[in-house]
């Protein structure tokens, strides 16, 4: 049993974006008038601790602004926790919602390499296993055709294919598993099935989808406002978050 | 699983870095110039038709500056907007790097300065591979000295060493200041006339020439010129144009990471 992700005592506070001016003339004229003001910020995340054991499938529910994608975030090392340790061992591979970091005026091929390396991957390793990728995302005759040519169903397609095939220690699942079409949707799970079986991936899902939850993941975690309220069992998760919130 | 030695994770860490920074210069570039490579040269005539003005109705005012040869200022003009060209179109561009990767940024672990990096390092190629050979064969023509086109390397450091600091300090104050654009951009124009491009540097009255002198592009346009005009090499201006290139560097380097905590909130 190794510990694949450990968070100990994690808080983290950050800047409000309303309370800032994004602004230089504005920034500048009220230091000149004395009335600028030290940037307001709040606590996202209270001493947040937890472990998660290699090859386990945890879920993550919670309200709106409950802090879960935040806490991925801290994970992923995106954000760094005010105070409190992150651990993570082996390489974290995020599930895009598409569009994000992809360029529409590429091509599909290019867009596929370009988004390996962003996930920590070899340029040459992309360019070898792009096929595979295409073959899986069912998009082989559209290798050089500009991204922004594709639909949305198969964006999605594409974006799940890279994340599953860089083969990563933890997958990060947040949102986007309605993807594609009944078949494709099939497919992938079938995959991610096989990730956790055979390969032992970590799979953290974030889902306002609590059946999806209890039928995949052996324990859950409800968050919140920021803080851990219940750290178990998934069935015993969400009786209690429907408990309070119904 | 294999224990990491410190020097390995930082090769490793550089590495990733540089391959980070080749894939966004090779994207940016696609996207310019839409897989026809000889877009590249389109860069070149601007500075052609904007020496070409100059020449025209400044060339007589200055003449006697230039040996009384048009060309010689026409030569001068030109080396001049080439230098200043490539510093407002890297620093502009890399302004808005980092914001407009910040979807990305939230998404993915990456070091946030690969972004204006990398766009220099595009419009750096687009410079070595449109203007930087005219301005070899240019000097070859002028000096007749084979070995000469090789200095103009130095300047060239000089200038991407200024951009790239530049490019880190505004891409990360625009992260706060989003009004930023506006500000830079009649910043680029004051410096377009505070920089002696199209006039000789002999005509600023001295007590202005201080002040001036602190801009490193000047320095680094007066390198490139004594290599194309007049086939000198002057060492001591080099190594005050790449200690301008360094300390610009440094400065826009420390800037970006102290600051570099606060901008995933900001973005």
């Amino acid at each position: 049993m190794t510990e694949a992700i450990r968070l100990d005592r994690v808080s983290l506070w950050r800047r409000t974006q309303e309370e800032f001016s994004y602004d230089l003339k504005r920034t500048v004229l009220n230091i000149f008038e004395g009335k600028y003001r030290q940037p307001i910020r709040k606590q996202i995340l209270h001493e947040v601790s937890l472990t998660v054991i290699q090859g386990e499938r945890l879920g993550l529910i919670g309200a709106n602004g409950a802090g879960k994608s935040t806490l991925l975030k801290v994970i992923c090392g995106i954000l760094a926790p005010t105070s409190g340790t992150v651990r993570v061992r082996g390489a974290i591979a995020p599930l895009i919602e598409l569009g994000v970091g992809f360029d529409p005026e590429n091509s599909v091929l290019n867009n596929i390499i370009y988004y390996g390396v962003f996930l920590g991957f070899r340029r040459r390793e992309m360019q070898r296993r792009a096929g595979e990728i295409l073959e899986f995302a069912e998009l082989r005759d559209y290798a050089l055709v500009p991204l922004k040519g594709l639909s949305s169903g198969m964006k999605a397609r594409l974006g799940f294919a890279i994340a599953t095939q860089v083969e990563p220690e933890i997958l990060i699942l947040d949102e986007v598993m309605a993807v594609g079409d009944e078949n494709f949707r099939r497919k992938s799970q079938k995959r991610l099935e096989q990730f956790w079986q055979h390969r032992h991936t970590t799979i953290l899902t974030v889902s306002h989808n609590l059946d999806s939850i209890r039928d995949t993941c052996q324990r859950a975690i409800w968050l919140d406002r920021g803080k851990i309220r219940f750290i178990g069992d998934s069935r015993e998760a969400i009786a209690q978050y429907l408990a309070e919130t119904g | 699983m294999v224990a990491e030695t410190p020097l390995n994770s930082l090769l490793r860490g550089g590495s990733r870095y540089l391959e980070l920074v080749h894939i966004l210069a090779e994207r940016a570039l696609t996207a310019r110039y839409r897989g026809s490579i000889l877009g590249v040269y389109w860069s070149v005539l601007s500075p052609v038709m904007m020496s070409a003005i100059y020449t025209g109705i400044f060339g007589r005012a200055f003449l006697s500056y230039y040996d009384n040869s048009y060309l010689r200022y026409a030569l001068a003009v030109f080396t001049g907007i080439v230098v200043f060209n490539f510093f407002s179109g890297a620093t502009s561009q890399a302004l808005t790097a980092v914001v407009h990767n910040g979807g990305l940024l939230n998404k993915v672990k990456l070091p946030m300065s690969v972004f204006p990096v990398a766009i220099v390092v595009a419009n750096c190629f687009q410079l070595v591979v449109g203007t930087l050979p005219l301005l070899a064969v240019l000097t070859l023509w002028q000096t007749g000295n084979p070995l000469l086109p090789l200095a103009l390397l130095l300047p060239l450091l000089a200038v991407v060493a200024v951009c790239l600091g530049m490019g880190l300090l505004v891409s990360g104050l625009y992260v706060f200041f989003r009004d930023l654009p506006y500000f830079y951009e009649i910043m680029v124009a004051v410096l377009s006339i505070a920089t002696p491009l199209f006039y000789p540097p002999e005509i600023i009255p001295e007590r202005f020439g201080v002040v001036l002198s602190l801009n490193p592009l000047g320095v680094i346009i007066q390198v490139v010129r004594d290599i194309v005009l007049r086939g000198i090499v002057a060492w001591d201006q080099i190594a005050v144009a790449l200690t301008a290139g360094g300390l610009t560097l440094l400065l826009g380097v420390v800037v970006f990471q102290t600051w570099r905590s606060h901008y995933m909130d900001m973005l």
